[in-house]
């Protein structure tokens, strides 16, 4: 079991939740078990670029990406890139 | 029954209630925020809200609402199939379906794409006859990206629809969206090598004329036309008190097919309201003349009104309405006649619709 956090917009659009508990072996499936996945990814399941993923405070991209384990993992965090105006 | 106006804005959607008289307003919002409404619309079929909505960072989505605005539901599984090639960027525009298909929508997208939908916009498959058109590699994005921003449909002839691209013209489909031909006779594309190809045209905003449906209005990156038999050919307006060509936003009355209205800029290079002041240009003889409309409006002003953001009601007289990238929203009861500013300091509008509320 792993929590996943996700920014408030989003939890708006999750019926107001931000706070899940997912069962999921990678950070793609854990993404995917969420109701907003589709934000999240892309219609190829990509992760979208100003999407940013932390997996206990480590980037995803720096690691696995999607495919990161998530074995012995406390949280998943998705944040949104600083970016926009 | 009451005027129910929807502001979209870079920053959410706004609501703006009155009565028929149209004289005080009631605004309401920003519903939806975090997201840019590049589109709201209400469903005269069924009163349902749907809004074209994009956030930078989580893409494009429908929002639909039943119940006037206080909750929203987000369609599933909008995208392109690989088979395309190409991703889906940004949604512009929704727009109701033919009445004898009350659950049927459609809506357009960057990259110039069509999409449809049978269940009120639950899910949404894209039409395929368009997104890979044979004439596609000819195509270029204008400065919004390469959006589907107009799609109309035939009142009497539920097959037969039209949709136009920035900047890949204009199509006609006979055949419910199964195949699509290019309708850009005589409109200019001063951009290319060849200034009137079969496609490429910068449509900025196509209407088709609900009591006249054989013809259509677009305002043009290069011009204000007018087709009198189904976009087969194209007249070309400006000229006659129209100071300017360019121009995004377009509105029809809703029961004389020789009046329309534009909002025009200065040219491509200066996208301003012409003469430093705000202006809304009026023919009442199919556009071979125009008058400008500008009492209630201010006269010292360098706005800007997008293609989405120009309305008119079906009331009796008819109502104008448009909001500006400054944030205003203006709005005439007199077909024109007199303006008054019912909104301002909103965000950037993106589009303004009228629908009704009770």
């Amino acid at each position: 079991m792993v929590v996943v956090r996700i920014p408030s917009l989003l939890a708006d659009q999750a019926g107001g939740q931000g706070r899940f508990e997912v069962e999921a072996t990678t950070v793609g499936d854990a993404l995917r078990a969420l109701p907003v996945a589709d934000l999240l990814l892309d219609e190829r399941g990509e992760l979208r670029r100003l999407v940013n993923v932390y997996v206990d405070g480590d980037d995803a991209r720096r690691a696995q990406g999607l495919e990161t384990p998530l074995d012995g993992v406390q949280e998943v965090r998705v944040i949104a890139a600083v970016a926009g105006g | 029954m009451g005027v129910l106006l929807l502001a979209g804005t870079r920053k959410g959607l706004f609501l703006l209630r009155s009565d028929e008289t149209r004289r005080e307003w009631e605004l309401e919002g920003p519903l939806l925020t975090g997201w840019s409404v590049f589109h709201a619309m209400q469903d005269p079929r069924d009163g349902n809200l749907y809004v074209a909505g994009n956030n930078f960072v989580y893409g494009g989505t429908v929002q639909r609402s039943t119940d006037l605005g206080t909750t929203w539901e987000r369609s599933e599984g909008l995208g392109l199939p690989e088979e395309t090639g190409l991703k889906l960027e940004e949604v512009w525009h929704v727009e109701p379906g033919h009445k004898s298909e009350p659950d049927t929508l459609w809506l357009g997208a960057t990259p110039g794409a069509l999409f449809r939908s049978d269940d009120k916009g639950e899910t949404w498959a894209p039409v395929l006859g368009l997104v890979q058109h044979e004439s596609r590699e000819q195509w270029q994005p204008g400065a919004g990206g390469m959006c589907c921003h107009s799609i109309q449909i035939h009142p009497e002839e539920p097959k037969q629809m039209y949709a136009a691209i920035s900047a890949a013209g204009a199509f006609r489909t006979d055949d419910g969206g199964e195949t699509w031909v290019p309708r850009n006779n005589d409109v200019a594309a001063d951009f290319m090598p060849d200034p009137f190809p079969e496609v490429g045209q910068c449509v900025h905003k196509l209407l088709l004329h609900p009591e006249q449906p054989d013809r259509l209005w677009q305002q043009n990156h290069c011009g204000v036309y007018r087709s009198d038999d189904r976009g087969d050919n194209w007249e070309r307006l400006e000229g006659n008190g129209l100071p300017s060509g360019f121009g995004f936003p377009l509105a029809l009355h809703p029961r004389e097919p020789a009046v329309a209205y534009v909002i025009p800029e200065e040219g491509a290079e200066n996208r301003v309201t012409p003469d430093g002041r705000l202006g809304v240009y009026r023919t009442g003889d199919g556009g071979a003349s125009w008058e400008l409309l500008q009492n209630g409006l201010p006269q010292q002003a360098w706005a800007a009104v997008m293609r989405e953001g120009f309305a008119s009601d079906t009331l009796d007289p008819v109502g104008i309405y448009f909001g500006t990238q400054s944030g205003s929203v203006f709005v005439s009861a007199s077909e024109g006649d007199e303006w008054t500013e019912v909104a301002r300091q909103l965000p950037p509008i993106l589009s303004v619709e009228v629908g009704e509320w009770s």
